[in-house]
């Protein structure tokens, strides 16, 4: 009974047109009354600690103010140089590259769709020039796109870990093997059918333009090295990590690169000045900038936009506490799993029906709400089943990662279509080889549980 | 004009909360590591900071259009029907604030008549849990507002935000043009 009225509400509620956070709230809120005796006083200040008590949860706004600063065409454009630079010369090379930088670009940025869009604008066309295929193209970014959930810092994966209180930090390790491994096939599968189809290769562009493009690159690279280092080297928290990048982030985008802020276009070294002139025109030019970022238009609409972001996903994350408060006082997800192992059903049985379960969701919701809804109801039944919690949050993320690829919702096939002028049916069916690397994929992960779980156990 | 001026009022001090949180977090890693000397107050302080920020911010989110949530159904309705459908989702949703709200102010009153202090930091609990109440009132008033747009006529739904959409905006800097041969930009 108590199950029935949570869900119809929920499901009500959400497809009425309420926004996720109050249909959540709200379905939980009039369980709670109807069904227990908790008072409203202290269903309102649960739903207040759920934004007041968490210090991880705090680790979302900070990366995603980070990753708004770095989201931007100049540093999309240094990442495809050097990728183009390391990779293009073998055959395939531009789609190889493509396929690195997203990657690259995904790691910063933490966004499937804004990654496509940013790399993909840049290459697809490109690829195209070079004589290859539109759909092979746009198939190719479309996934790789998709890498941006699973190779740390990852938005996602923050949110699994406020939905089930596993480590952030072992998160992100988890997912790096699996992010570079994914990556890896999808080079592996250009590389091969580049050979197939004689597509073209760049000429080898020398050492030293090597070495400049990867200076360029390394700035914003640096940011995952930063991230990275200092929560397995013990000096933050991701929480504290995350703060650290966004400062990094900004001062990046403002001081280093320049795309943004009162500095913008001012290049370091203007032509024609010497080395001691520019040296003493930063001098000054540096701290100021860094002062007037705070009054800069373009800085402060960045920041709006990633408080924007982090306003709202935080606000279903606690909405989302109080509906997993009703799971776990109801003891639902217990009753589900008493069922399940009364059936039988083996561990890997369980988690074909999570995927086609979280396959299905991804049809029709965002990745974080699915993450918030699904990972309560999930996670106790696979922890009686003996499956690592770690290993069931980087399955959720690969599904999460099919997701964006699958219609009506799937973000990144949007994206897509935007970029190159075609329709959704087109790009569908353009992604579709590259889908099922992405299925097979999710297989390998599913049942060798190695590939998230080594480097975490090692560290740890 | 005074309307837009408040607008901007509200952003700035969502933005500023967001800011000050990094800021702390930041500040007291410094302290931590470089003068061996953390700060004591700062992990509450950036999560009540945190709070402030989330709850402050949600009802600017409703004007703007910035709640994610599903339309698939809602957007095959006919015109009037749709407005039909949102002004019930808006019912609910007024429903669940106005629960919060009478919630809130009566752990307010219970907190204010215990008279608590936060852990670390000298202020009375019920005065750094205000913004739970304020919060809620706002996204009434937000709510209320948008069901009298939809009566009007002048809109017909909540207007989800679309991470797709908004990613577009970092292609449409660019056009095909701009690359050389060697498909470089």
């Amino acid at each position: 009974m108590t199950i029935a009225t949570l869900f119809i509400l929920l499901f009500l509620a959400i497809f009425l047109g309420m926004p996720i956070a109050f249909a959540l709230g709200f379905s939980s809120v009039t369980t709670i009354l109807l069904f227990s005796n908790d008072s409203l006083g202290s269903i309102a200040i649960k739903l207040f600690e759920a934004v007041s008590h968490h210090y991880t949860l705090l680790a979302i706004p900070f990366f995603i103010l980070s990753s708004a600063f770095l989201s931007t065409g100049g540093v999309a454009r240094r990442l495809i140089n050097f990728a183009t630079d390391v990779v293009g010369h073998v055959k395939g090379g531009l789609a190889m590259a493509s396929v690195m930088a997203c990657m690259l670009f995904a790691a910063v940025s933490g966004s499937s769709p804004a990654t496509v869009a940013a790399i993909g604008s840049i290459t697809i066309a490109g690829m195209v020039r070079q004589g290859y295929p539109q759909s092979y193209a746009a198939g190719a970014i479309a996934n790789a796109g998709t890498l941006g959930i699973l190779i740390p810092p990852s938005i996602v994966m923050l949110v699994y870990s406020a939905a089930t209180e596993v480590s952030a930090a072992k998160m992100f390790m988890a997912g790096l093997i699996p992010g570079l491994l994914m990556g890896g096939i999808l080079m592996v599968a250009i590389y091969v059918s580049a050979r197939y189809m004689k597509l073209p290769a760049q000429p080898f562009p020398g050492f030293g333009q090597l070495f400049r493009s990867g200076g360029k690159a390394l700035a914003g690279l640096l940011l995952i090295l930063l991230v990275l280092g200092t929560i397995y080297g013990g000096v933050a928290s991701p929480t504290e990590a995350a703060a650290i990048a966004a400062i990094y982030a900004w001062l990046v985008a403002v001081v280093g690169y320049r795309d943004m802020g009162p500095l913008k276009d001012d290049p370091w070294k203007r032509p024609g000045e010497s080395l001691g002139g520019a040296l003493a025109r930063s001098l000054w030019q540096v701290p100021l900038a860094i002062v007037g970022s705070f009054t800069n238009r373009e800085v402060r609409g960045v920041v709006l936009d990633g408080a924007k972001v982090s306003m709202m996903l935080l606000f279903i994350i606690a909405n989302a506490m109080l509906f997993a408060h009703v799971l776990t006082t109801e003891r639902i997800p217990h009753h589900i799993a008493e069922v399940i192992v009364s059936w039988g059903l083996p561990a890997w049985g369980f988690l074909i029906v999570v995927n086609l379960l979280l396959l299905a969701a991804g049809n029709f919701m965002e990745p974080s709400a699915i993450l918030l809804i699904m990972a309560p109801i999930l996670f106790p039944i696979a922890m009686q089943l003996g499956i690592d919690p770690i290993h069931l949050g980087i399955i959720m993320v690969v599904n999460m990662e099919i997701g964006m690829l699958t219609p009506p919702v799937g973000l990144n096939l949007f994206v897509t279509a935007g970029i190159t002028g075609r329709s959704i049916g087109w790009v569908i069916k353009a992604c579709l080889p590259w889908l099922c690397l992405l299925l097979g994929f999710l297989i390998l992960i599913t049942y060798v549980p190695a590939i998230s779980l080594w480097l975490p156990n090692l560290l740890s | 004009m005074i309307v837009r001026w408040l607008n901007k009022l509200e952003e700035t001090i969502f933005c500023a909360l967001l800011v000050a949180m990094v800021f702390l977090v930041c500040v007291e890693v410094f302290y931590r590591f470089v003068l061996a000397q953390g700060i004591s107050w700062a992990q509450e302080g950036s999560l009540y900071l945190s709070g402030w920020f989330v709850l402050f911010g949600v009802s600017w989110g409703v004007k703007h259009g910035a709640h994610i949530g599903v339309d698939v159904l809602v957007k095959k309705l006919p015109r009037g029907g749709r407005r039909i459908v949102t002004l019930i989702a808006l019912a609910v949703c007024l429903t669940y604030c106005t629960l919060i709200l009478v919630g809130s102010y009566q752990y307010l009153q219970l907190t204010h008549m215990i008279g608590i202090e936060l852990q670390d930091i000298p202020i009375p609990k019920w005065q750094a849990t205000l913004i739970l109440p304020v919060g809620m009132a706002l996204l009434i008033l937000r709510f209320l507002e948008l069901g009298w747009r939809v009566i009007k006529g002048d809109t017909d739904s909540f207007g989800f935000s679309d991470e797709g959409q908004e990613s577009m905006r970092l292609a449409e800097q660019r056009d095909p043009e701009d690359y050389d041969k060697e498909g470089r930009p």
